[in-house]
């Protein structure tokens, strides 16, 4: 929960503004599409949401955990349990394979080697990857790369995912393959998705859109079920 | 996959940077290997030396004075001396070549009494003694010169204006390669009285060996008391002293090879800092990544660190496999141009354990300051270069 969350940044002497008032409830489950001129304040409200940032002012709830209170340290702990990354790249680690990519955020755990083992084969048998498991990201294609980037933000079985213009780098066809993937996350999975995108057709496969301008929340749309899985 | 594989991996990203960087430690390493390895060497020759209990008795002047061959019977005649020989160096070439192996006159008869851990057969020896133009040589010298009993050995003279015809009579062998070649002292003088009058009766130096190898420091002492009022006083010391004594020739070298070293370390955690720094400046999005994920500081640290000191240990144990190798070219060199010879194996010790450290702490310093900056990076800013 997002409640009268501020959040400015200082260049020198100068204070920017760029969330001011914001308050906004995500559910369980929910699948939820951020939009927005450049500038708006999508990513900020997605870093403070994902706890990467703090709120100059105001507060950021998760399952009634203040994130703005929680120090860097137990924040970085909380992430590598309960959220996922998407990013518009890929940004996976080009000197690991897919599998060892998708490890990764597993290594932060106490799970033993054959349990991992186990976690990464089924999130890249959930993306359709496993075969390729052993590929480095210079062997795959631009989507099979953000097809393993979702495993490794599923790889720990988050509550949260996050994902920052998620198909931004891909064409059509692969973004609508890596949209179809995150829309079974959230209705097989039950992923709580919160997505930035410039894309009205991506924004389309949320369950609602939030539209943001200057700072500030100006419009709050649901999806019909049938929008919604079109 | 441990973190080890991910800081593995990391290394051999950048192969051709990577690689350049081990270089450049490894060369240096090599070159603190060599230098910390003679003195070393230096101490182990000492200790050989002083366990020998052979004494060297040098002109009080040092090399440039004579000593009589009386000298020698009088030093003999001392309680505490075993056996005694006169040393003179000849220094001449071999089939044009300068100087190519040390070469001695000396007294067959008690030879190998002074030196008495050189093996040689019973016959060789008695053929030495019996043959005035008859000559000894190191089993490695022998060997590297291809010579078998019975080959003349032709020598020119280079300070001395003589030229001595020596035939090899014996092969001996040292616990190290000596590189020497040893004749008859007498056909040397022989040789002098004919040719330079003046110079015979010299016995060059002498070597004596104590019958108490603990009692060499009271005997030395003796042995110069007992010259003292003479026109050719003597300075006596143990075989490790002088070796210490050329060391200290040089001048204060401890004290250049760590002046060297310190610069040499500075300037190498200068240069590995900055290309750990580069490397991990192209690496920012991912570290941003890295920490998004999960990643605490220290582990971020702990990648960053572990990677320049893993450069760094490797750089280091190829240059000192390199330098032990130039120390075991060094040490195969013989006598001659070394004066004294320790195997290499005699080296290995707590100053190679040293040099690893050194290199791992350059690492580790090299290292600190782009991991702190890895480790304090806001995962935002380092996200907002690509995303």
């Amino acid at each position: 929960m997002v409640q009268d969350v501020t959040k400015e940044y200082r260049r020198g002497e100068i204070v920017v503004p760029v969330l001011s008032g914001m308050n906004l409830q995500l559910d369980a489950c929910d699948y939820t599409a951020l939009m927005g001129p450049s500038g708006s304040g999508k990513t900020t409200l997605l870093n403070l949401i994902a706890g990467l940032d703090k709120a100059t002012s105001g507060h950021v709830y998760f399952c009634g955990q203040d994130l703005g209170r929680t120090s860097q340290g137990k924040l970085a702990k909380w992430r590598s349990r309960h959220v996922g990354f998407i990013f518009q790249a890929s940004n996976l680690i080009p000197v690991l394979t897919a599998y060892e990519n998708v490890e990764l955020p597993l290594t932060l755990t106490q799970l033993k080697r054959r349990q991992r083992r186990e976690q990464v084969r089924t999130a890249l048998e959930i993306v359709g990857l496993a075969e390729r498991m052993d590929h480095y990201p210079r062997q795959l294609s631009g989507g099979e790369e953000q097809r393993v980037a979702i495993a490794r933000a599923i790889a720990t079985d988050p509550t949260l995912i996050v994902a920052d213009e998620p198909t931004g780098d891909l064409d059509a066809k692969t973004g609508n393959e890596i949209l179809d993937l995150m829309g079974r996350l959230n209705a097989e999975f039950s992923k709580t998705i919160i997505m930035v995108t410039h894309d009205p057709r991506a924004a389309a496969r949320a369950k609602r859109t939030l539209l943001l301008e200057d700072g500030k929340l100006v419009g709050n749309t649901a999806q019909s079920p049938m929008e919604h899985a079109s | 996959m441990k973190l080890l594989t991910y800081i593995w991996r990391n290394v051999r990203r950048n192969k051709l940077r990577s690689g350049l960087t081990i270089l450049s430690m490894a060369f240096s390493l090599a070159l603190m290997t060599i230098l910390y390895g003679y003195l070393a060497m230096q101490t182990v020759a000492d200790r050989e030396g002083s366990k020998s209990g052979r004494l060297v008795v040098l002109n009080k002047q040092g090399f440039a004075g004579m000593l009589p061959i009386a000298h020698v019977q009088r030093i003999r005649k001392l309680d505490g001396v075993a056996a005694a020989i006169p040393y003179m160096w000849f220094g001449g070439n071999y089939k044009g070549r300068k100087m190519p192996f040390a070469q001695a006159g000396t007294d067959p008869k008690y030879a190998f009494d002074v030196f008495d851990e050189y093996k040689i057969s019973e016959d060789q020896l008695a053929a030495f003694q019996k043959d005035r133009q008859g000559c000894v040589a190191d089993k490695g010298l022998a060997e590297q010169m291809q010579w078998e009993l019975g080959e003349r050995i032709p020598l020119e003279g280079t300070y001395m204006p003589i030229n001595l015809d020596l035939r090899l009579v014996g092969i001996f062998k040292a616990p190290g390669n000596t590189g020497s070649l040893w004749f008859n002292w007498n056909y040397l003088d022989e040789e002098l009285k004919r040719n330079m009058p003046g110079f015979p009766g010299n016995a060059g130096m002498i070597y004596a060996k104590c019958k108490v190898s603990g009692e060499a420091a009271i005997l030395s002492q003796e042995i110069d008391a007992t010259f003292a009022n003479s026109e050719n006083a003597t300075r006596t010391r143990t075989e490790g002293a002088l070796i210490l004594m050329f060391g200290e020739m040089l001048g204060d070298v401890k004290t250049y090879i760590r002046g060297i070293s310190l610069a040499v370390v500075f300037a190498l955690a200068l240069v590995a800092g900055t290309t750990m720094a580069m490397s991990m400046r192209e690496r920012t999005t991912e570290v941003a990544v890295l920490k998004a994920i999960g990643f605490s500081k220290l582990r971020v640290l702990s990648l960053v660190l572990g990677e320049s000191t893993m450069i760094a240990i490797l750089g280091g144990l190829l240059g000192i496999a390199g330098g032990l190798g130039a120390l075991h070219l060094v040490s195969s060199i013989p006598a001659a141009a070394m004066l004294f010879t320790v195997p290499v194996v005699a080296l290995a010790g707590a100053w190679l354990v040293g040099l690893v450290l050194v290199a791992a702490t350059i690492g580790f310093v090299s290292g600190l300051v782009p991991a702190i900056l890895a480790a304090q990076l806001s995962v935002v800013n380092g996200l907002r270069r690509v995303v």
